[in-house]
């Protein structure tokens, strides 16, 4: 088998995204929908249920007071927010152990940068008027979801790709591809078609690291935006460091300024620390 | 911000990306100071300001020094290092957060006649730094290349 079909075969027998979620994530875009019939839904996947509990008592979501069974969490918590604690609780599964180790990252810091990159997503929404933040924050947890699993292949070729990318003067990501065929955001871009997410989500990850992508779609330009800022703050980088290109000049056209950046990078930071229960989700 | 003053006090500061990370050091008294500044200027924010100042260079770093002076540390015996400040590959200086937070540091040294000792800055790694506060061991892992003596 060459590498490429090596990697393209653990695309293929990636482990599915939980069932739960995508059928719950389907009846929260009712908005009559009842918490009765969530919870029916819900209960079957116990880890869901357990990291749900868990998230909707991070601070990061505000709620008054503490939740402590099911029904009570879906009657407390809104849809809206209920939808990003539902993918927070469904995706760290996939982030857990070791799943950055070939990019040469701790454990758990692929999912703290996850995490992050959904939050300033999130926060900065506002300037994209097509986005709905929901699908925001959901870009930002799976934005870097590829690298868990070329993480090995990575480590494989380490020293050519690391050679490349610093020597070249091109990005990580150029990199990726000249020595495996293939980056982290083409895989993580299959590996969302495969667990059947949307076609704008599939093209937010895929282009996620494409030098052009602020001048794309919007849901691209504001993951490749997010993910830009996260890195700058050095927030669960690797090897890669911050070889990654991009041209920062189409902000202009979303009405975002070099000062909106530094005050939302101040904002993550309080963010960030009211996270913290999320953050131990794939501990 | 951290200060060490017993021999074994190790202060460090992980994955840098654009911030600054500022380490002071006086083997008179051997007390060291490390700072992590994320921006250049605190006036985007006065309530963070407030709460956390160390964010800041402008309110960070002057704090700083007022710290570790208070642990018998003098400006004429002290070495400084400052390291990080890289930034993503945009030809459009939007993101270039990395290189305003070293010319803030630059100006700030200049006006107050700080002399850097050493300094790492710039381009499109990733630094984590720390330093043993017993020896002035400075030691700095870059990102792709591994860990080396400052």
């Amino acid at each position: 088998m060459t590498r490429m079909e090596e990697i393209m075969n653990i695309a293929n027998h990636i482990p599915p995204f939980p069932k739960v979620a995508l059928q719950v994530m389907k009846m929260l875009d009712n908005p009559e929908v009842k918490a009765k019939d969530l919870a029916q839904v819900i209960q079957y996947d116990s880890a869901i249920t357990a990291n749900l509990l868990k998230t909707c008592n991070a601070a990061y979501f505000g709620l008054t007071r503490k939740v402590s069974s099911l029904d009570d969490a879906l009657v407390v918590v809104g849809q809206d927010i209920l939808k990003d604690i539902i993918i927070t609780s469904s995706s760290a599964r996939f982030y857990k152990g070791g799943a950055g180790d070939g990019y040469q990252l701790e454990q758990g810091e692929l999912w703290k940068h996850s995490v992050a990159t959904a939050i300033m997503a999130k926060m900065m929404a506002a300037h994209f008027n097509e986005v709905n933040p929901n699908v925001a924050f959901t870009a930002g947890l799976l934005h870097d979801i590829g690298k868990r699993f070329l993480s090995s292949f990575v480590a494989d070729e380490f020293a050519k790709i690391v050679k490349l990318a610093y020597e070249s003067g091109g990005s990580f990501v150029e990199a990726e591809v000249e020595v495996l065929g293939m980056s982290h955001a083409d895989l993580g871009a299959k590996i969302m078609k495969k667990w059947q997410f949307d076609q704008e989500l599939i093209m937010a990850v895929k282009q996620h690291h494409d030098p052009d992508a602020i001048g794309k779609d919007q849901l691209t330009a504001l993951v490749a935006l997010a993910n830009t800022q996260i890195m700058t703050m050095g927030i669960g980088v690797g090897a890669d460091g911050l070889t990654s290109k991009i041209q920062g000049a189409g902000l202009k056209h979303y009405g975002i300024t070099g000062r909106d950046l530094e005050t939302y990078l101040a904002g993550l930071m309080l963010e960030l620390e009211k996270a913290q229960e999320m953050m131990s989700l794939a501990a | 911000m951290r200060i060490g003053t017993k021999p074994d006090d190790v202060l460090i500061t992980y994955s840098l990306g654009s911030c600054i990370g500022v380490v002071l050091w006086d083997p008179t008294v051997k007390v060291g100071a490390l700072l992590h500044y994320m921006l250049p200027d605190s006036n985007i924010d006065v309530n963070k300001a407030l709460q956390k100042p160390f964010m800041f260079a402008d309110k960070g770093v002057p704090m700083m020094f007022k710290e570790i002076y208070k642990h018998g540390a003098k400006k004429a015996n002290m070495k400084v290092y400052v390291v990080g400040g890289s930034q993503v590959m945009d030809d459009s200086g939007m993101f270039n957060i990395g290189k305003r937070n070293q010319m803030i540091i630059r100006k700030m040294f200049l006006k107050n006649n700080v002399m850097v000792t050493k300094e790492d800055v710039g381009g499109n790694v990733n630094r984590t730094i720390s330093l043993e506060v017993g020896t002035g061991l400075i030691k700095m892992k870059v990102s792709g290349k591994g860990e080396v003596i400052l």
